[in-house]
C-alpha cells in the first residue's frame, strides 16, 4: 500500500506515488534551475512539462493502470535526459567561445556561497586556484596579523569579487567540466543579439553601487552567522564551566556532608550552626540543608545542559518532585533556625567572687593552664587514678565537647578596692526566656586556679554536657591592690581586654621572656617599663636642680 | 579535448540543419522529430530538443500551431516559416559545398 499524491501537469491530473513524486518533483526543479537564465525557460519547461505530462498518459493508457510509480518516472526521464545530458548538448556550443583555451579548464572567481566563514571569499580563491581552502584561509590568517593588512584586503575582495549564485556560477567557479555557464553565456548572447540588446555578463556590468549594497547585505548575513557561530561556541564553554562548578560544589557538598556524618555525633555538635539546633533534630537539619543546597545545584545544571546542549534532562513530573521536596527541605531549615533564633531572644548574666591570696611580694603571675581539667565523668571514664597516676593531661586548642570557637572569656585586670585581690568571674548566656538564659548560664562552669603567686586561666568555658551553644560567655575581672607587679604570659595575650600586651612588650628590649610586666596604678594596669621610663626622667630633673 | 569540441560542433551544426529538413517535411510534433533524430543517430534525448526548438522558433525560422490530442495535453506541431525555408535552402546550398569540400578532401588524402 502506498500513498498517492494528485498533482496537475498544465490541467491534466495524475495520480503519482509519493516516492515517484518526490523525483519528479526534483528532476523538474533541476531542469527549471538549469534553463534559469534562459529568456525561454517558461516555454522551455511548459514544453518539457507538457511532454512528461503526454508520456505519463501513454503509459496508463497503455498499461490500463491509474497511478504512475517510480519506475514510470525513471523511465519518462530517461526518455526526456537528465539535466547533465542537456549540460553536455549545450557545452558543444560553449565551445565556440572556449575553443581557444580548452584546454584548461575554464574557472572564474567567485565568492563560494557553500563554502565560507567570512564571506567564502578565500574558499573562492581557493577554487580559482585547484588549492585546498585551508592553505588560502591560513594566509588570510596570518595577514591579518600584520597591521590587518589582510582585513581590508579581504573586505575590497568580498566587494570587488561577485558571489556565486546559479549553479552554473558555482560550476565556473570550481572549473568543472559540466559548463553550464557556457551555455548560458551562448544561449543569452544569440537571445539578446536577435533582441537587440546585449544582457550578457550582468554580473560584470552591475554599477559598483549594486556590488556595495549587495556586499553590504551579505556582510551582515554572514557577520549574523558569523557571530551566531562564535556566540554559540561561547556559550558552549560557558555552559560547560557552570557545569563543572555545580559538580564541584555538589562533590564539595556531599563530601562535607559525609564527613558530618562519619564524624557522627560527637564533633558535629560543637561547629556552628548545628550546635545552635537541638541534636535529635540534627540529622534533619543536615538532611534537609544537604537538599536545600543540592537541589538548586541539580536545577542549574540541568537548566545548563538544556539551554546549552538542547537536551531534554528531566520530566515534568519529576521537576516537581524535586520542587516540592525543596521546598519542604527549605522549610525544614528556616524552621529550625528560626527556632533557634528565638532561643537567643533574652539575655541572662550573674557574678560570683573568687578570692585570691594575697602574695608576700605582690607579684602574680598570670598563665594559661595547659592542664586538661577533666570532668568527673571523664575521668572514670578514662580511669585516670589508675592509669594517667602521676601524669599530666595537657589541653589543647583541639578540644572536644567546647561551646563555639568563639571570644566567648575575657580577662580584665583592675585596682581593687581593698587589700584583698579577688577574681569576678562574671557569666551570661542567652535564652527563649530570662529563665532559660539564666539556668544556661548557670550551668556554664569555667576552671581558675591559683597557685601561689600564680593564676591559672583555663582555656575554655565549659557548658552542660547536653547544653546547645546559646552564645555563653564569662568575663573575668582580675581585681588586684594598688602597685601589685603583673606578669602575664604571652599566650594569655588572645584573652586580654583593656591592654595591650603587645605594646608593653616591645618596650621592655631587655626582656627576653614571652611575659609583659605591667603594675596596678589608680587608674588601672600599666605598662611596667612606662613607669620607670617616668620615674627616670624625673630624677634627672632632680639631678639638674 | 580538441577533437571532442570539432566533433561536437560539427554535430551541433548538423543537427540544427537535420531539424530544419525534418520539419521542412510538413507539420511535426515533437517526440516524432525525436524518432526521426533517434534513427539518425543524432540525438539521444528529448530533452536537449526542446531549447532548441525554442530558439530556432524564436529566431523566425518555425511557428507551430496547437493541435488538440487524443490523449493528454495539446500538442505543438512545427512547421517552417517563410524564412525557415529560405535559412534551409541556404543551408541544402551550403551543405553541398561543404560535403562536396569534404569529399574532396578525403578523396584527395585517398588518392595519396
Amino acid at each position: 500500500m502506498n500513498k498517492t499524491i494528485i498533482i496537475n501537469i498544465n490541467g491534466i491530473v495524475f495520480h503519482i506515488e509519493e516516492d515517484a513524486y518526490e523525483i519528479l518533483k526534483n528532476y523538474m526543479t533541476e531542469v527549471k534551475r538549469h534553463f534559469f537564465d534562459s529568456a525561454d525557460s517558461l516555454e522551455i519547461t511548459t514544453d518539457i512539462e507538457n511532454r512528461i505530462a503526454e508520456l505519463f498518459n501513454d503509459i496508463l493508457m497503455k498499461e490500463n493502470r491509474q497511478v504512475i510509480v517510480e519506475q514510470d518516472v525513471n523511465n519518462v526521464i530517461a526518455q526526456m535526459g537528465s539535466v547533465e545530458d542537456f549540460g553536455t548538448q549545450d557545452e558543444e556550443q560553449e565551445s565556440h567561445f572556449s575553443a581557444t583555451y580548452t584546454d584548461m579548464p575554464h574557472r572564474r572567481l567567485f565568492r563560494d556561497p557553500d563554502d565560507y566563514l567570512v564571506g567564502g571569499v578565500c574558499s573562492g580563491i581557493a577554487s580559482y586556484f585547484d588549492v585546498p581552502p585551508v592553505w588560502v584561509r591560513l594566509a588570510f590568517a596570518i595577514t591579518f596579523l600584520f597591521a590587518g593588512t589582510g582585513f581590508f584586503l579581504y573586505v575590497i575582495l568580498w566587494i570587488i569579487i561577485p558571489k556565486a549564485i546559479t549553479r552554473a556560477d558555482r560550476m565556473v567557479m570550481r572549473g568543472e567540466k559540466l559548463d553550464l555557464q557556457g551555455f548560458k553565456r551562448n544561449f543569452e548572447a544569440e537571445v539578446s543579439a536577435l533582441g537587440g540588446k546585449i544582457s550578457d555578463f550582468q554580473h560584470e556590468a552591475r554599477p559598483f553601487i549594486y556590488k556595495t549594497r549587495d556586499f553590504v547585505g551579505d556582510f551582515f548575513h554572514h557577520l549574523g552567522r558569523f557571530i551566531q557561530a562564535l556566540g554559540k561556541v561561547f556559550v558552549k564553554i560557558f555552559g560547560l564551566a557552570i557545569l563543572l562548578a555545580c559538580v564541584g560544589f555538589t562533590i564539595a557538598l556531599i563530601v562535607t556532608v559525609l564527613t558530618f556524618l562519619a564524624y557522627g555525633d560527637i564533633h558535629i555538635y560543637t561547629l556552628f550552626p548545628f550546635n545552635v539546633v537541638n541534636r535529635e533534630y540534627n540529622t534533619i537539619f543536615l538532611l534537609s540543608g544537604f537538599i536545600t543546597l543540592f537541589i538548586p545545584l541539580l536545577a542549574i545544571a540541568l537548566a545548563t545542559i538544556r539551554l546549552v546542549f538542547g537536551r531534554e534532562t528531566i520530566g515534568r513530573s519529576l521537576g516537581s518532585t524535586l520542587l516540592v521536596v525543596w521546598i519542604a527541605s527549605v522549610s525544614i531549615v528556616i524552621y529550625y533556625a528560626a527556632k533557634a533564633t528565638a532561643e537567643f531572644k533574652s539575655f541572662a548574666s550573674f557574678s560570683q567572687n573568687v578570692n585570691i591570696k594575697p602574695t608576700a611580694n605582690h607579684t602574680y603571675y598570670l598563665k594559661l593552664n595547659d592542664v586538661k581539667y577533666l570532668t568527673r565523668e571523664d575521668s572514670a571514664k578514662l580511669d585516670i587514678k589508675d592509669k594517667f597516676y602521676g601524669k599530666t593531661i595537657l589541653s589543647t586548642d583541639e578540644d572536644v565537647n567546647l561551646p563555639a570557637p568563639f571570644d566567648n572569656i575575657t580577662i580584665e585586670i583592675e585596682k581593687a578596692d581593698v587589700s584583698q585581690p579577688v577574681l569576678t568571674e562574671e557569666f551570661s548566656s542567652r535564652g527563649g526566656t530570662y529563665e532559660d538564659a539564666l539556668l544556661v548560664a548557670r550551668d556554664i562552669s569555667y576552671n581558675f586556679v591559683q597557685q601561689d603567686s600564680v593564676l591559672k586561666f583555663d582555656r575554655q568555658l565549659r557548658i552542660g554536657d547536653k547544653q546547645l551553644w546559646r552564645d555563653q560567655e564569662v568575663h573575668l575581672h582580675v581585681k588586684l591592690p594598688l602597685n601589685s607587679n603583673v606578669v602575664i604570659d604571652q599566650n594569655l595575650d588572645r584573652y586580654l581586654r583593656g591592654f595591650d600586651y603587645w605594646a608593653c612588650k616591645d618596650k621592655d628590649k631587655s626582656n627576653k621572656t614571652y611575659t609583659a610586666t605591667f603594675i596596678v596604678t589608680p587608674t588601672g594596669l600599666q605598662c611596667k617599663a612606662d613607669t620607670i621610663k617616668v620615674l627616670n626622667t624625673d630624677s634627672t630633673k632632680v639631678d639638674n636642680q | 579535448m580538441i577533437v571532442e569540441n570539432t566533433q561536437t560542433q560539427m554535430r551541433k551544426g548538423i543537427l540544427e540543419y537535420c531539424i530544419l529538413s525534418i520539419i521542412a517535411k510538413g507539420e511535426i510534433y515533437a517526440s516524432d522529430i525525436i524518432a526521426e533524430l533517434r534513427k539518425a543517430q543524432l540525438l539521444v534525448v528529448e530533452g536537449t530538443l526542446y531549447p532548441l526548438l525554442t530558439r530556432l522558433k524564436n529566431n523566425g525560422l518555425l511557428m507551430y500551431s496547437w493541435v488538440e490530442s487524443t490523449s493528454g495535453p495539446p500538442r505543438k506541431y512545427y512547421s517552417l516559416s517563410e524564412d525557415g525555408k529560405k535559412v534551409l535552402e541556404q543551408l541544402d546550398t551550403t551543405w553541398q559545398e561543404l560535403a562536396f569540400a569534404v569529399q574532396t578532401s578525403i578523396d584527395g588524402r585517398k588518392s595519396l
